[in-house]
């Protein structure tokens, strides 16, 4: 589509509009500060440098890097839990089922009578159809 | 477009290096598009000062995204996107603030010397007739006529089709012909189109 104003002969070669071009110019910021772009892109990488830095880190970490950052952490985590296993296991299987057992006997020592109450001990005063009837 | 020479490196491959955190690359993809997202930033927020922070905030979050670019040929329409989306949050957040604030009416713009010389005049007139224009108009005629993009990149920047970005520049020119005709340097009367 050819617009009245390629008619006219006012446009370049790339169609545009020189008269209108050169009066618009007038608004942008290098008419009046012709080192404005330059501040505007000196601006935008300035700002975008934390970022960029992100970037170039990760785009350089490699597997081994992730593998020994895992390492680091992991590694004395390991230890430690190695070391108090074997703490435990030092101190011998014994000692906890004696403990066990001396902390069930002690539950029970001085009472009187049977250790399970009657109410959950096995009822056998009446007979089993009762115990159905009574549920039904 | 005409910044990019034959031997400039295509966008696909800047954007693939910024993604690497080429700070060369970035500032190559800022320095080609910074004049396209200001003159977009102000056909939205016709405000200067506004078309040049929603111009910097934009570069700064398209690189912060730059892994969502899923085509990083098209970048630049990907990027006028997010000029065009963050020029609007910006006058959106500009109008609520304003409503805060005291009534029109009671604010005065403080004179300075620019503002009263001849170079501010026009500017005021030209601002004045981009302001009457459809914001799509702007942006046509900014990307057009002053930054040199071809038709069927401001169709793909703003996701028109091309015949359409054809048929508003046609419109934009015309208006802005009519607005500025009594402007002094403006188009010559007697070359205006009637």
């Amino acid at each position: 589509m050819r617009d009245e104003f390629d008619l006219a002969g006012r446009t370049d070669e790339m169609g545009r509009d020189m008269e209108l071009a050169d009066v618009l110019r007038r608004l942008a910021p290098e008419h009046a500060d012709p080192n404005y772009w330059m501040r505007f892109r000196e601006w935008v990488v300035r700002e975008a440098a934390g970022e960029l830095a992100r970037r170039r880190l990760v785009a350089h970490l490699t597997v081994s890097d992730v593998m020994s950052s895992w390492a680091r952490a992991l590694l004395p985590t390991a230890a430690l839990a190695a070391a108090l296993a074997g703490i435990i296991l030092m101190r011998g299987p014994e000692d906890h089922l004696q403990q066990m057992v001396s902390v069930e006997e002690l539950l029970v020592s001085d009472l009187e009578g049977e250790t399970i109450p009657a109410t959950l001990g096995p009822d056998t005063s009446g007979p089993a159809i009762t115990f159905a009837s009574e549920i039904f | 477009m005409s910044l990019k020479a034959s031997e400039a490196p295509e966008d696909d491959d800047l954007v693939r290096r910024a993604r690497k955190g080429e700070e060369l690359a970035f500032s190559q993809l800022v320095e080609r598009y910074q004049r396209a997202a200001y003159s977009v930033a102000y056909s939205v927020t016709g405000s200067r000062e506004d078309a040049e922070d929603a111009a910097q905030e934009s570069f700064l979050v398209a690189l912060q995204r730059l892994d969502e670019c899923r085509n990083p040929e098209r970048f630049a329409g990907w990027l006028m996107t997010i000029v065009r989306n963050r020029s609007r949050n910006l006058v959106r957040r500009e109008t609520l603030r304003e409503t805060d604030q005291l009534p029109s009416a009671a604010r005065s713009k403080v004179p300075t010397p620019d503002r009263v010389a001849e170079t501010a005049e026009l500017r005021e007139m030209l601002e004045k007739a981009l302001a009457g224009l459809p914001e799509v108009q702007r942006q046509i005629v900014l990307l057009h006529d002053v930054e040199g993009w071809k038709h069927r990149e401001i169709a793909e920047a703003l996701e028109l089709p091309s015949g359409t970005v054809r048929s508003h520049l046609h419109f934009a020119r015309k208006s802005l012909r009519e607005a500025l005709g009594n402007m002094p340097g403006a188009p010559d009367q007697e070359r205006k189109i009637q």
